[in-house]
């Protein structure tokens, strides 16, 4: 469904911007409409207790799943585009599984919080490292870097599985089994300032390069006809695609199926012009991510790990919208 | 009369080659019939609960290949556990069990736990090593082990066995009469953290036996599985008035006490908040000395209630089931809050 280019921009900001706060309202202590209200409005009445369950905990974790939801969607649509795959999200390239081998590392060594965090981050950008140097040595074509990512993921996966193996059954294991499993539990104020200007300038980033984006949909050959200086530019995309990964993938674990299902729910929304499909990318995936998580702290007295919830109801989805492409292509019954 | 008694020698002697030489038959915690030749002398563990079974009944000195529960690398050992036991590094081994390595080991028989090993068991029948599989992760399949494997290490060892669990029924039944007059309403509301702070027990976990039986009752016992992630608002809502830190892991009380966020606990405003101490084995474990862990965890819950001299319990465990003579000082740790 095709919508006007007035209504889509309003509902790119409103759609997110209500769950945005309605998610505030919702969570397990159950705290009333007009206490929350008047703790969001600064007023007099409420006690500490909400104001601090309101403004330290559910408001950083909200916009903390609103982050990394468009940052792992803009990054799916555009590696789609960039890698000319509509199967390929932001793991292609190995960060993903070079975060969760630097986060383990960290939860073996019994590093707490910000360890973990930089261990996830720094390890994702030794994955990409290591994919850009096959790129430059072997010529930075798609293919390459695909079968880099492929190569390097394998790579941190093993040693992921090495250090499972050496884990503390009692302590260190679960750690890092529900680390992988993803979640923004532990979300604090003090994460939010490298994810927000991550996010930001990475939104912006995406914005800027949407045209290039649409002509490198294209083979190199017809880009570099059009002028685009395709392995710099693609490149450039990867650099900064990962570094929103990584920041990303380091606060909240790896949450598998939003940077795939979301980008085609968006393309369907408002079509394959990059133009359209970043914001619209950015805006379900923060809206499906801050959905998501409001289900997995409120629902149960235990925090369901989003990427169970994201598997649960990505598998569905991406399911529906392949259905939707073979009846396009009219090869269902 | 020479002959009568050297019938009678010969007679003694056959008996005694027949005993050397016997057999028993017992039904392990998996439902197998296991034979094992008697007596036996040496005994590899790859459950490291049910090392400490061996411990607990004596027969230490028979273990040629031992894990230990919450021990994953010797060169962490504590020097009290190396004092314990000090050929700790030459037997101590973790991780998934070697059969060849276990062959090579000697045991007459080895100890496995039902839930990981039941095809490392397979392999070791098939090389004629009888394995005993435990599946004790409540109190009553944990006495049920330690019964189990004292019929599997002899006479003296059945009754270490039957001691224990007087001792251990001693305990439970004397902090129940002490908390007997508390009413539901008026118990101690816990919560257990696990290796983060938002990391909490299930209802099925053994801890969560171990503070009912000490008179507390668990904030998390809905729960159910392994260890569950938890958040600040559903703690918040439970308001426990104690929180008990297990002996593993690197949360500390001041982690919870400084924490901003969790000021509006009761626990906190009291400062009930405690990591439980260790000398050998972990106590909140299902292993022989979690016995201390309910006496432990009544003197922090009723410390005005319970009659229990710890101290002197801590000390009785130590000397009668370990052989082991603590200082004043390990004595202090185990018993103090």
């Amino acid at each position: 469904m095709m919508f006007g280019k007035r209504s889509a921009i309003w509902m790119l900001v409103l759609i997110p911007a209500g769950v945005f706060l309605a998610a505030l309202f919702l969570g397990r202590y159950g705290i009333r409409v007009q206490e929350t209200v008047r703790v969001l409005l600064n007023l007099d009445g409420p006690s500490d207790i909400f104001r601090a369950l309101i403004l330290r905990v559910r408001l950083p974790r909200v916009l903390a799943a609103a982050c990394v939801g468009a940052n792992l969607s803009v990054v799916g649509a555009a590696f789609q585009g960039l890698f000319r795959n509509p199967l390929v999200d932001s793991r292609i390239l190995g960060v993903s599984s070079g975060a969760a081998f630097g986060a383990a590392l960290a939860l073996v060594f019994t590093w707490q919080g910000m360890a973990v965090q930089a261990g996830a981050f720094v390890f994702a950008m030794v994955a990409i490292g290591l994919v850009m140097l096959v790129g430059m040595r072997f010529g930075s074509s798609t293919l390459v870097l695909v079968i880099g990512g492929i190569l390097v993921g394998a790579l941190f996966n093993s040693l992921l599985g090495l250090i499972k193996y050496v884990a503390d059954p009692l302590s260190t294991l679960p750690a890092i089994t529900y680390w992988l499993l993803g979640s923004l539990n532990a979300t604090q104020w003090s994460d939010l300032p490298p994810l927000l200007a991550v996010t930001g300038a990475g939104l912006s980033f995406f914005m800027l390069v949407r045209w290039r984006l649409n002509l490198l949909t294209v083979t190199d050959t017809e880009a570099m006809a059009l002028g685009i200086r395709v392995r710099l530019i693609r490149g450039v995309i990867v650099a900064v695609g990962t570094l929103m990964v990584a920041a990303s993938v380091a606060l909240a674990g790896t949450i598998g199926w939003i940077g795939l299902v979301v980008p085609h729910v968006a393309r369907a929304w408002v079509g394959p012009d990059h133009g359209r499909l970043i914001p619209a990318s950015a805006a379900l995936g923060a809206t499906a991510l801050i959905l998501l998580d409001t289900i997995a702290r409120t629902v149960l007295p235990t925090e369901i790990p989003l990427g169970i919830l994201t598997g649960l109801i990505g598998v569905p989805a991406f399911f529906l919208l392949f259905l939707r492409f073979l009846r396009a292509r009219g090869e269902t019954q | 009369m020479s002959r009568i008694w050297i019938a009678t020698t010969i007679v003694a002697l056959l008996a005694v080659a027949c005993m050397a030489q016997s057999e028993i038959t017992v039904a392990d915690q998996s439902g197998y019939e296991v034979t094992i030749a008697q007596p036996v002398e040496v005994i590899a563990s790859v459950h490291g609960i049910g090392t400490y079974y061996v411990y607990t009944l004596g027969a230490g000195d028979r273990l040629a290949l031992a894990y230990y529960v919450g021990v994953r690398d010797v060169s962490t050992v504590s020097d009290s556990m190396l004092r314990w036991e000090p050929r700790l590094p030459d037997i101590f081994s973790f991780g998934d069990p070697n059969v060849e390595e276990l062959a090579a080991s000697g045991a007459q028989v080895v100890l496995a736990d039902a839930s990981q090993h039941e095809a490392v068991a397979e392999q070791l029948r098939e090389l004629g090593i009888p394995v005993v599989l435990y599946r004790a992760e409540t109190s009553d399949a944990m006495k049920e082990a330690i019964t189990l494997t004292g019929t599997l290490l002899g006479p003296d060892a059945q009754e270490r066995a039957a001691a224990f669990i007087t001792d251990y029924d001693r305990i439970v039944a004397t902090v129940a009469t002490d908390v007997a007059a508390l009413d539901e309403t008026c118990r101690v509301r816990v919560l257990f953290i696990g290796t983060s702070l938002t990391k909490a027990i299930s209802g099925d976990m053994y801890q969560t036996y171990l503070i009912e039986a000490a008179g507390g009752v668990s904030v998390t016992r809905e729960l159910f599985g392994s260890w569950n992630e938890i958040n600040l608002e559903q703690i918040l809502l439970w308001n426990p008035e104690v929180v008990i830190i297990p002996p593993y892991g690197v949360i500390q009380p001041t982690d919870v006490l400084e924490n901003a966020d969790w000021q509006a606990l009761d626990a906190v405003q009291s400062g009930r908040v405690y990591r439980m101490p260790r000398i050998i084995a972990p106590m909140d474990t299902p292993v022989p000395e979690s016995l201390l862990g309910i006496a432990w965890m009544a003197n922090v819950f009723y410390p005005e209630l319970v009659t229990l001299d710890l101290a002197e319990e801590v000390a009785l465990f130590y000397a009668d089931y370990y052989q082991f003579a603590l200082t004043d000082e390990e004595i202090d740790i185990l018993a103090s809050p």
